[in-house]
């Protein structure tokens, strides 16, 4: 139960809490589309050498469909 | 953030959502030439069929009558294997086939849904009753493989499945009819 003098997440407001120096917020962001690229990059990549390890190695060998 | 600044970083966006852009074009155009050629050298295919049944009278003449079902060699050499999946069996259940040589297995149903695949080959299908089911094949190694119906089918789906006996040429011997049976042991 809360109390009379205890505050809750809802009462604070939100932009006071949020003291982030704008200059470091640009700096973060100016790096986080590289880092973003390179997460789904390498994902992509993995995903892609599994599908051709399948289809060159397991699909192919396995003879024709039709 | 100056105006400038911001105007980097839109362009550096943009950049990286082109570049992005393109290797997926190039991903998509690669996987796209290569199914193509793989159809266009070696006939891999999605197997399509669209040949209506009456599924009531499967087993009353036709095609797919007992006296015609199993394996079959026509006089130019096709290999034909007609098979019907029904609760719970195939029939026949054992189908002899000969290695390195196209072959067209064709499937009906006369009761519900059934599916199969062969394994350790690309041969994979629904049998969808009022269809016939065809695939066309070549089987590269020799032996005894298993094809469980793979769609479930009612309280028996587990005790279904036949056997696909891939003999080497020079034991897949068709009879004066035509017909080739599973060698016995």
């Amino acid at each position: 139960m809360i109390s009379a003098d205890q505050s809750s997440a809802i009462d604070s407001d939100p932009e006071a809490a949020d003291d982030v120096d704008e200059a470091a917020l640009a700096s973060v962001l100016r790096t986080v589309p590289l880092g973003a690229a390179v997460l789904a990059g390498s994902t992509v990549a993995l995903l892609v050498i599994g599908y051709l390890i399948v289809y060159l190695l397991v699909f192919i060998p396995r003879g024709i469909v039709g | 953030m100056s105006d400038a600044r911001h105007e980097v970083d839109e362009r550096w966006i943009l950049r990286t959502e082109l570049l992005w852009a393109f290797g997926v074009g190039v991903f998509i155009a690669a996987a796209l030439g290569m199914i193509l050629f793989t159809a266009l050298t070696i006939s891999v295919n999605p197997p399509s069929n669209v040949e209506r049944i009456d599924p009531k009278a499967l087993h009353l003449s036709g095609e797919f009558a007992e006296h015609n079902l199993g394996t079959t060699v026509s006089g130019d050499g096709t290999v034909i294997v007609r098979a019907i999946a029904t609760q719970f069996m195939f029939v026949p259940q054992c189908i002899a086939v000969p290695a390195n040589r196209r072959v067209t297995l064709r499937f009906a149903s006369p009761d519900v849904i059934h599916g199969l695949l062969i394994t350790g080959t690309n041969v994979n299908t629904m049998v969808i009753p009022g269809f016939v089911a065809q695939v066309h094949t070549e089987f590269t190694r020799t032996g005894d493989l298993l094809m469980p119906c793979h769609e479930y089918c009612g309280q028996g789906h587990s005790e279904m499945w036949a056997t696909v006996q891939v003999l080497p040429e020079n034991r897949f011997k068709p009879g004066s009819d035509g017909r080739v049976s599973c060698a016995q042991r």
